[in-house]
């Protein structure tokens, strides 16, 4: 199919082509290579072996090469240049395309294309992905212009768009996309009353869920987890920068600004602490504590991982690729692949070492931090140690010859300025002093703790020196080859107009990365939105914007995308509304018959997709259907009870302390993510490991998955807890089953389903109660109120409707 | 199952697998994507057996990992002439340019106290601690010059396991699973299996799918308990029960396929006709009442205990049902001389647990005609230094320059490849590198190493990255 679409987009190129006006502005790509191409690169291409005359056309600095005193292009000046010259020239020794090559004089028409072209410049262009972000009209007839894209595409297939989905799917979509939550039988009454999507999703947006839920997509980009990586993989306290990211997304910031904060928050004027924490995005790399680690060669592969994060991330390409020799197929060279590097080179952090800040729970979301008998809040901290930096220095400074000249000096220096070695020489002195501040002791090692120190990053105040590494080899770096200054990727630059081509810092980077002319962000950010609502991106590659990539399916909706994104201030909300309250969103996702051969894979959207949920949102619906969710928003990581022996595996075994009370309820985003050895389920369920960047899940579907929601013990509570609502909410046997259906699918049950499941019920029912024993092991306390055997039933037909393939789709 | 849909699936598949070489979701994607060898699979059963690129020779894997370093010299490498220099200072020429873990250059050359003999055919040195071994000598492939680039545990597992130091890539389980599928039924194609007094560093990670989907990853069965997490029923729901409870769940399924027409809805009902099937299978994998007392002699083996023994039976069994790849972790042999790691009576206690089990599983295997086609692997992540440690008790460093690994069966051929310099501490002949190794393992099973790969973040990753060179020497 992929093929197949390339093709008709070259078509589309051909068209434009073969129109008779010359174009207002002539495209390299459109307009001139074909002619270069055809004519020319045999003998002055990419090929050094059988180049003529020393001249190249496939690259701008060869076309405008002085070759003694003239040069092929001369940009501006056709008539000045030697290839217009030539071109038409009449003398048989001179014109080209030679008479040796046997092709005929060039057409008027591909002569009056060059001449435009060097008029405008000669401009030359690359790979597609590397052109400027074209701006592209929506065709007329549709009133959100996503739709007039799509349309105009499925119309010139002969394909009609499928109708809207009915409103309980539609409600329980929107539910599961923006907030990862379903909706209540109630939330989906009043929305088919009513089915008005775009007042819904306002409303949805509106909520803080909105921030988890697509917080969670972002913390997969982040590698976020709360542990160290590596063999003894420790516990970290990480959570308030997932806090932070929460918080950004609830609040729309807009995602130049979320771009900047989170790569150079620290490097901002007066950073805010919340800048500060942002900045833990690229501290979610590996630790390795295992004993004879060379702390350099980790600090490296934090770099380097970082390196190929950002690439990943906002460019759409495999930088890492270049580590160990120049990409082999996007213009990314070795070189430019280190000066990339300098950027994050002059981290200060080194492995297990390096800067942090004190957040305590909630500060993230505005609270004030409170002080418990626990903790100190870190405000509080800050002025008791501010109170106590005073008076020790005082006392210090009476000591006279008994004072510690070490301690005096580092409590003479403002905190920023102090060394690691300092900063930790005042924190023990003031910890030991100030029993309060013992108590709570700020760490990140501690899953209990309400203040932690959350690692951000900080450069060094000298620049560590850069060298390209020999085969990517930290040990062999090239001296030879000269110390190297932080840059970007020169082919993605080309085409940015008026940026500077110096650059310094992370802030330079973060800049250039959302600069409004950079082709890459806004394309890859709009892309992947796009997959999370359609399963797959505009690009299916969605990591690989490169050569090797798939070409966009709609380039003009993702162009459109991504310009709209800038124009709209980089507003995520502002995108999600417009991209589910257009019809191509809101269609139905069943199979059409009609499609199945000529497009079997939906890449021209003409329905829209059932998508089983990520393993978070697997318990977040279950948790949702039961009613037990705590709807509580960020802080600590929390411990729902899961199977004995999980760490049996791991190296260090590593205490699960069983959260106790209504953090046993969290959503799944809060479970503590171990590296080496996560929350079974979110294995079980495809969730990443971590390791690396993670842009895109992947969704199976194993039997594991059917074990752990028929007999997860935590599932089993679920479906106690469904079961003793069905009950209880009901009225007879169907109305309770018929709101089990509402509660889990969000919709009513079609007859054939309420006969399968009354049938199965009322047979459990009766075997439980000649059975009694049998049903009273299956009662939670809840249920052992009721009559045991119609109890066990309840619960059993809740485990049913929690085992569906339903439930843990998105239809 | 309706027709209808049954046609639309073979549709999709058909598009998936002749009209556009193009599947359902990332897989697909990897495999359009990829370079040729690239494995082609179907995303409903990932696990379906797969012909790999030529006729192989082993058609499933056993790997006995020794989790922490066996040591080679006081197991298989006799080296007189260490022990006539035991207490000197190593040559200065020998040790420039090296890092270990923990030695700090002031250690001495650390002779074996243990006697050695010369057993089979073959004539291969083996250690008073390894009795059993000599019965095995003529149908092992001793391998004395292995050699790697880590001296930490956590990366060096992960290197010998994935051929990558750091996490994050596939374990040579999930590749051979990937190439292969499995032909077991009810169970999963590639599991795990652990004894010892602690889980292997590196833990879970060491038989992670990498970014290879998670179908392939290694499934732990459990010692204690439910071999298979969640593989129980809540207490009071009977096998008829829960027939009954599987059956309206793919009812409920199967009505909303006819609704929806997704055919991704087929693949979840056979999951969970898989499922069903595993709470007996997994069982009945784990009961050995069946086994004869003299197996269990053999093995050494108490079915109610779990052990290394118990374990190595298993593995058969587990071979016995059609599972691709079966991966044993034994802990405890990082002898550095510490408490409860020394290379006094901890070593001997760790090699007792080990010796007669290990080889009983070879000559088990061998008498059930199952050895011809069922490659055994034994080997740790590094061995140990010539040197001792400055440590209460016996113990040696890290060491990766030279140490012994064997494998039987499945092609390898028995006899003796490779040899050290007469103090251990480097090869000077048949050298084996971690990548050459799983080079090697991989034609075993059919594949060109070079070919079996899959796209991912730009590149077409393989399990022996850009290295790997075949070692024709051992190939039988």
């Amino acid at each position: 199919m992929i093929r197949q679409f390339s093709i008709a987009y070259l078509a589309a190129v051909a068209f434009a082509v073969g129109d008779d006006a010359l174009p207002e502005r002539v495209r390299f790509n459109e307009h001139i290579r074909p002619i270069l191409s055809n004519q020319c690169f045999a003998c002055h291409g990419p090929d050094e072996k059988h180049r003529d005359a020393d001249l190249r056309l496939d690259k701008r600095e060869g076309a405008l090469a002085d070759l003694g005193g003239y040069a092929a292009v001369v940009p501006g000046k056709p008539d000045v240049s030697e290839l217009m010259t030539r071109i038409v020239s009449d003398d048989k020794d001179e014109v080209m395309p030679p008479r040796k090559s046997k092709k005929p004089k060039l057409p008027a028409r591909d002569v009056d294309l060059l001449k435009k072209w060097i008029e405008q410049g000669a401009e030359y262009e690359g790979h597609w992905a590397f052109l400027p972000v074209a701006k592209a009209e929506p065709p007329p007839g549709a009133d959100n212009p996503i739709d007039a894209f799509v349309r105009k595409r499925l119309a010139a297939e002969g394909i009609k768009p499928s109708p809207e989905a009915d409103a309980a799917t539609l409600c329980r979509r929107l539910f599961l996309d923006l907030t990862g939550l379903l909706p209540t039988p109630e939330e989906v009454d009043a929305f088919t009353k009513n089915p008005d999507v775009p007042k819904l999703a306002d409303q949805l947006l509106a909520s803080p869920h909105y921030g988890e839920r697509w917080g969670r997509h972002w913390l997969d980009q982040a590698r976020y987890a709360d542990s160290d990586g590596y063999a003894p993989d420790a516990f970290r306290a990480v959570w308030p920068y997932r806090d932070w990211v929460i918080r950004a997304l609830y609040d729309d910031m807009p995602f130049d600004q979320f771009t900047i904060e989170q790569l150079a928050g620290d490097l901002l004027p007066n950073p805010t602490k919340a800048q500060l924490v942002a900045t833990g995005f690229h501290r979610n790399t590996l630790i390795n504590t295992e004993g004879g680690s060379d702390p350099e060669q980790f600090r490296v592969e934090a770099v380097m991982d970082r390196v190929s994060t950002t690439g990943s991330v906002w460019l759409g390409l495999t930088i890492g690729c270049a580590q160990c020799h120049t990409h082999k197929f996007d213009p990314i060279s070795h070189r430019e692949y280190y000066q990339f590097l300098a950027f994050y080179n002059h981290g200060e952090d080194r492995n297990s070492k390096g800067a942090t800040v004190p957040v305590a729970a909630g500060e993230m979301f505005g609270k004030p931090a409170e002080s418990t008998d626990e903790a100190v809040g870190a405000g509080e901290l800050e002025k008791l140690q501010d109170e106590w930096e005073a008076a020790e220095l005082a006392r210090q400074d009476a000591a006279g010859e008994k004072a510690n000249a070490k301690l005096a000096e580092a409590l003479r220096m403002l905190d920023a300025a102090r060394s690691g070695a300092q900063r930790k020489l005042v924190r023990d002195a003031f910890e030991k002093a100030e029993p309060r501040a013992r108590k709570k002791r700020i760490g990140n090692s501690d899953p209990e703790a309400l203040v932690v120190e959350q690692m951000i990053m900080r450069d060094l105040p000298k620049p560590r020196e850069t060298f390209l590494f020999l085969r990517g080899d930290f040990t062999r770096p090239d001296t030879a080859g000269g110390l190297l200054k932080p840059g970007v990727i020169g082919a993605v630059n080309a085409v940015m107009p008026g940026v500077p081509t110096e650059f310094k810092s992370r802030l330079d980077l973060a800049k250039w990365l959302v600069n409004p002319a950079n082709p890459l962000t806004p394309r890859v950010t709009m892309n992947r939105v796009w997959m999370h609502y359609f399963g797959r991106g505009l690009v299916e590659t969605e990591d690989d914007f490169g050569t090797q990539g798939t070409s966009p399916s709609h380039p003009d909706l993702l162009d459109w995308l991504a310009g709209e994104f800038v124009k709209r201030g980089w507003s995520m909300k502002a995108m999600h509304r417009l991209i589910v309250t257009s019809a191509t969103y809101r269609q139905s996702s069943h199979a059409r018959p009609d499609l199945a051969e000529r497009d079997p894979r939906n890449v021209l959207l003409a329905r829209q997709e059932r998508l089983r949920v990520e393993s978070e949102i697997v318990r977040d619906a279950a948790l949702c259907a039961s009613g037990l969710l705590n709807p509580e928003i960020g802080g600590r990581s929390v411990r729902p009870p899961q199977p004995d022996g999980v760490y049996s595996f791991t190296q260090n075994a590593k205490s699960w302390k069983t959260s106790e009370g209504p953090a046993r309820f969290r959503r799944g985003m809060y479970v503590t993510f171990y590296r080496s050895a996560a929350y079974p389920l979110h294995t079980t369920f495809d969730a990443p490991n971590f390791q690396t960047t993670c842009t895109r899940r992947i969704r199976s579907d194993t039997p594991l998955q059917s074990l752990t929601l028929a007999n997860d013990p935590a599932f089993l509570e679920m479906a106690q807890a469904l079961a003793v609502r069905m009950y209880r909410d009901g009225g007879d046997l169907d109305a309770r089953l018929m709101r089990g259906f509402r509660l889990t699918l969000g919709r009513a049950p079609a007859d054939k389903e309420l006969k399968i499941l009354r049938d199965y019920t009322n047979a459990q029912a009766a075997d439980f109660a000649l059975d009694e024993a049998s049903a009273k092991s299956l009662l939670s306390p809840d249920l052992a109120q009721l009559p045991p055997a119609e109890a066990a039933a309840m619960f059993c037909a809740a485990r049913v409707l929690l085992n569906t393939d339903n439930f843990i789709t998105r239809e | 199952m309706n027709p209808h849909y049954a046609s639309l699936r073979d549709i999709t598949r058909r598009h998936f697998f002749e009209k556009c070489g193009v599947g359902i979701g990332a897989l697909a994607l990897n495999q359009l994507l990829s370079a040729d060898g690239a494995v082609k699979i179907d995303p409903a059963n990932p696990m379906l057996p797969r012909a790999p690129h030529f006729a192989p020779k082993a058609k499933r894997v056993i790997y006995l990992f020794m989790a922490g370093g066996p040591s080679q010299l006081d197991l298989f490498s006799h080296k007189p002439k260490l022990n006539e220099l035991n207490g000197q200072k190593p040559p200065a020429s020998l040790m420039s340019g090296k890092r270990f873990a923990f030695l700090k250059g002031t250690e001495t050359l650390l002779g074996s106290p243990r006697k050695f003999g010369t057993y089979g055919q073959c004539g291969m040195t083996l250690s008073e601690l390894f009795p059993n071994h000599q019965k095995i000598a003529d149908d092992v492939c001793w391998l004395r010059g292995v050699t790697t680039d880590v001296f930490n545990h956590g990366p060096a597992k992960l290197f010998m396991n994935t051929g990558f130091q750091a996490p994050g890539r596939p374990s040579m389980g999930s590749w051979v699973t990937y190439g292969l599928g499995s032909p077991a039924k009810d169970l999963p194609g590639f599991v795990v299996l652990q004894s010892g007094p602690r889980g292997p560093r590196a833990g879970a990670q060491l038989w992670a799918s990498g970014f290879l989907p998670t179908s392939f990853q290694g499934v732990p069965l459990r010692g204690k308990g439910d071999p298979i997490l969640n593989l129980r029923s809540p207490e009071g729901m009977t096998r008829d029960r829960e027939r009954h409870f599987y059956d309206t769940v793919a009812g409920l399924n199967q009505a909303r396929l006819e609704t929806t027409g997704d055919p991704e809805i087929l693949t979840r009902l056979n999951a969970y006709e898989t499922a069903y099937k595993m709470q007996t299978s997994a069982p009945n994998l784990m009961d050995l009442s069946g086994e004869s007392a003299e197996t269990l002699e053999l093995y050494g083996c108490d079915p109610a205990v779990p052990s290394f023994a118990r374990n190595c039976l298993l593995a058969r069994r587990l071979i016995e049902r059609d599972v691709r790849f079966v991966q044993l972790y034994h802990t405890n042999w990082d002898s550095h001389g510490g408490q409860g790691e020394n290379l006094n009576a901890d070593f001997e206690l760790v090699c007792r647990d080990v010796d007669r089990a290990s080889a009983a599983l070879v000559l088990d295997l061998k008498q059930r005609g199952l050895l011809d086609d069922t490659l055994v692997i034994w080997g740790g992540e590094f061995g140990r230094t010539p040197m001792g440690e400055n440590r209460a008790t016996l113990g040696r460093d890290h060491h990766v320059d030279a140490f012994t690994m064997w494998m039987a069966g499945g092609g390898a051929k028995p006899g003796i490849f490779g040899e050290t310099d007469e103090l251990g501490f480097g090869v000077i002949d048949g050298k084996v590198h971690v990548h050459d190794l799983h080079a090697t393992i991989l034609h075993l099973l059919g594949f060109d190493h070079e070919r079996l790969n899959f796209r991912f973040q730009g590149l077409d990753m393989r399990l022996t990255g850009v290295f790997g060179n075949l070692v024709k020497g051992i190939i039988a």
